[in-house]
């Protein structure tokens, strides 16, 4: 399918006004709205490893700090690194007749590193134990931390402490009598509460100390000559931030990255358009609300070579991927209708217009501890205007043209058209199925100069059946729905 | 939220702390003591194919939606957690340009719905991993090197100082000299200037380089490398140009500015009595300061610039230099990292039904956030 909608020829008018082609958009059904990827809400779903396609629950990602326990990629060229088995005999002094033990090591196909270069012992298990480095500073940052975090919770209990003050209007009569609450305790015979304030006195940090010598200069790098390969390269040295080796033989092996699936969320009525399935194997999905299976797809066919101010012959392809029969109607598109976009979707009699209302995001007061549990309604992003310079101007068709509903077997059925539908000629030029060629005429800006790109642009107002039913609303009901569609035509070729 | 996210995801935040640098983006958690990823600060394109800088901006928009994009790549490809409703450490420069600043809270809070966002001054905190609060912080980038003396805890901002001395000046300097001494190798690109940079350059004595600058210099010069190029050819890196790559931060300018100087006038413009303290208390951060033989050079030049004339009224007898507990490259994210895990961020953060509230982010220049010091 991408090769067909590759060649971005074809695009349509997201709702926030971004142009993609159709295989690029969700159509939201709830709303009844294009959406792309850019105006949804993308959502980090199940963990998985790409290697051993393992997926892990969030919290264990968490724990293992995004990384697959028993993956390795390789830290030299950062391909995956594959566990090898030799066999080790027996060592001088040991039993001769001892079978021979299997030990394992990793080894990158694509490099040849492998964890001997660097000197890691041979595991004797395939999922083994491979050592871990640690930071060097642990213990020093974890006490600063520490520190720190006392220091500003110490701050903010004083800050209470000082709100609490002010808000206490009695007297105390322990106070009048001249008995303080500390003198009254120490009558009784309790021991003594020491000053809230005294008592949550952080531990200052340690300060570190500045020396005058720094790293001296290493007299080696002036008459030592320097072998590249024993040299790490930036991304060698960045993929492990905390060590950042130098040289090749501090290199180790790294922990696979895990991937996510995400899911995708409509923001004005937080309805999920896409969802993947949990299993990483799978490549399902769950909800799959693309614009492709519910928006006709408009293919470009053949265009008449462009002459600037001649009327050109354009045929395209228009091909109904839904159940329902639909309608399809042509309306001219001005660059200066998105200033006043109005409603791309108008219900179809029969009902009263009953749209849920959308609440507003920033009405409701966002807190740190619950939204977790409860998800905060989206800011809804102002719509960009499109942007495109049109170069030619279409011959807008009177007459609308039926498309009849998607039938899967036929799509094999060579027997011929079994619809009776009343077109007209002029308009509608090949039809079978689900598809039909119509014939536009367009006529390119007379000023333009040969070369020039020309796009061309209609708004495709079509019937959308809904077949979502809510309580009070069993029936599918029928929308009319407008969107924007801009073809790239290519060069134009000559003048008048 | 979705339903995978265990009960984890409910008891503690986890709160995502991102340095974005000119050239590499610092990217982790809050509470661990080392970046997660150093990513280069580049998005592809989607138009074009092309890898784009997100600093190479046209205009607002074009900002806008590249780090929408960039940002996307950040969540989705490494923290793998969604944004929405989560709290943000950015660690910036107190140079940052506002546009940027505006527009990385705009793409945070209303693309990506982040549920708080604390900014932190990169020279301030990178001092946290110390656990001192009066330092001259001398960052150095990828587009130039900022020196800003902190003081008890408050950044003296009147007393900045910026040269475009970085990476990107070696690069230009590195490329300028590669050219001239072989020929046809027009088309480096940065990544390859800096790979050479990083693994065949590094900073001379000051001794060998006053011997450079005369006629004909009376030395041996570090062994040449054969660097490989494109899989099939490979350049000769004279072992004058690995000494000399980076003298540029060492020869003043026509304002007689350079390396030292800066540190210098940064500490003459604060007040007498923290002169000395700042003298003894230079932290060095940034990518470029892990250039060997950069902080041994620094600190002799330092020294021979304390005999000239304009300094003489400096009382400053000794230089003393930090070690921050980490690599260079990540020191202030690292600092970021210990502030995003007190309770500060509750308290200082800008929450997102503020900045709704008034769309735009506080700022040191703004004299409405300003206001104290008036």
């Amino acid at each position: 399918m991408s090769y067909i909608v590759q060649p971005d020829v074809v695009k349509y008018a997201c709702t926030c006004g971004i142009l993609k082609p159709i295989s690029n958009l969700y159509f939201c059904r709830h709303c009844l709205e294009i959406r792309c990827s850019f105006c949804v809400c993308h959502e980090a779903d199940s963990h998985y490893c790409g290697k051993c396609a393992e997926n892990l629950p969030s919290s264990e990602a968490r724990l293992k700090k995004n990384r697959c326990g028993n993956c390795f990629d390789c830290p030299s060229c950062h391909q995956q690194l594959t566990t090898r088995a030799a066999n080790v005999g027996p060592k001088n002094g040991e039993d001769t007749k001892a079978t021979p033990r299997k030990v394992f090591y990793l080894l990158c196909l694509l490099c040849r590193w492998s964890s001997r270069d660097v000197g890691i012992p041979d595991q004797s298990a395939v999922s083994g134990g491979w050592p871990e480095r640690e930071n060097v500073y642990a213990n020093r940052l974890q006490e600063i931390q520490d520190m720190y975090k006392g220091i500003v919770l110490s701050d903010k209990q004083q800050k209470l402490e000082k709100d609490k003050k002010k808000q206490r209007r009695y007297m105390s009569f322990t106070d009048r009598t001249g008995i303080t609450a500390s003198m009254l305790r120490k009558r009784v015979g309790l021991p003594d509460v020491p000053h809230p304030l005294l008592k949550s006195k952080p531990k200052e940090p340690t300060k570190a100390i500045a020396t005058e010598d720094v790293e001296p200069f290493l007299e080696d790098l002036l008459t030592q000559p320097v072998n590249l390969s024993l040299i790490t390269t930036m991304e060698q040295r960045l993929v492990q931030p905390e060590l950042q080796p130098t040289t090749v033989d501090k290199l180790f092996p790294i922990h696979k990255h895990l991937s996510v699936k995400r899911s995708q969320r409509c923001r004005s009525c937080e309805h999920n358009v896409s969802k993947p399935e949990y299993n990483p194997n799978s490549i399902k999905f769950k909800i799959q609300l693309f614009a492709y299976y519910h928006i006709p797809e408009v293919r470009l066919i053949t265009v008449e070579p462009l002459r600037a101010g001649k009327v050109s012959e354009l045929l395209i392809k228009f091909i109904n991927p839904t159940q329902h029969q639909t309608t399809v109607t042509i309306l001219p598109y001005k660059v200066q209708d998105d200033l006043t976009l109005e409603e791309c979707k108008s219900e179809i009699a029969q009902q009263p217009e009953e749209k849920q209302s959308i609440p507003v995001a920033s009405s409701q007061p966002s807190s740190l501890i619950h939204s977790s549990l409860s998800r905060q309604p989206s800011i809804t992003i102002k719509p960009r205007s499109v942007t495109v310079p049109i170069a030619a101007s279409i011959e807008v068709p009177n007459n609308t043209f039926i498309l009849p509903p998607r039938d899967d077997a036929a799509e094999y059925d060579d027997s011929g058209d079994t619809h009776n539908i009343q077109d007209d000629p002029k308009l509608v030029v090949w039809r079978k199925s689900n598809k039909a060629v119509i014939r536009l005429k367009i006529i390119p800006e007379s000023d333009s100069k040969i070369g020039d790109e020309v796009v061309v642009g209609f708004i495709m107002q079509h019937v959308y059946v809904n077949t979502i039913t809510t309580v009070d609303n069993k029936e599918p009901q029928k929308y009319e729905h407008k969107i924007k569609v801009f073809l790239k035509l290519g060069g134009l070729v000559g003048n008048e | 939220m979705p339903i995978y996210e265990g009960i984890g995801a409910i008891t503690e935040k986890l709160v995502v702390v991102m340095d974005i640098g000119t050239a590499y983006t610092k990217l982790g958690f809050s509470g661990e003591f080392s970046p997660r990823y150093i990513l280069r600060s580049e998005v592809r394109c989607k138009e074009t194919g092309i890898m784009r800088n997100i600093r190479d901006y046209k205009n607002e928009r074009d900002l806008y939606d590249l780090l929408v994009d960039f940002l996307h790549v950040l969540y989705f490809k490494y923290v793998l957690l969604s944004p929405k409703d989560r709290p943000v450490v950015i660690v910036e420069s107190l140079l940052c340009p506002t546009v940027f600043r505006e527009t990385l809270a705009k793409v945070l809070f209303c693309h990506y719905e982040i549920s708080m966002m604390l900014v932190v001054p990169s020279h301030l905190v990178c001092l946290a991993s110390l656990g001192i609060d009066t330092a001259l912080v001398l960052d150095m980038g990828f587009s130039e090197a900022v020196a800003i003396p902190v003081c008890h805890g408050l950044p003296v901002i009147h007393a900045w100082q910026a040269l475009p001395f970085a990476s990107q000046a070696v690069h230009l300097n590195l490329k300028s000299m590669l050219t001239t001494s072989n020929t046809g190798i027009s088309n480096l690109t940065e990544w390859d200037l800096e790979d050479i940079k990083v693994r065949c350059c590094f900073v001379t004595p000051r001794e060998r380089s006053k011997e450079f600058g005369k006629p004909c210099p009376s030395l041996t010069v570090c062994p040449d490398v054969k660097y490989p190029i494109q899989g099939s050819r490979s350049i000769t890196i004279p072992g004058k140009i690995r000494e000399t790559a980076f003298e540029v931060f060492f020869e003043e300018d026509n304002d007689h500015q350079c390396m030292s100087t800066m540190i210098l006038d940064a500490i003459l413009k604060v007040n007498l009595d923290l002169r000395l303290q700042l003298a003894e208390n230079i932290v060095l951060m940034g990518g470029t300061v892990m250039t060997p033989g950069l902080k041994s050079r620094l600190k002799e030049e330092l020294y021979e610039q304390l005999k000239n004339e304009r300094y003489s009224k400096l009382k400053i007898k000794v230089f003393k230099f930090h070690s921050p507990p980490c690599k260079d490259n990540y020191t202030a994210w690292l600092g970021g990292a210990i502030y995003g895990c007190t309770e500060l961020l509750g308290m200082k953060g800008l929450s997102r039904e503020n900045y709704l509230k008034e769309n735009r982010l506080p700022d040191w220049a703004n004299m409405r956030d300003n206001l104290r010091t008036l």
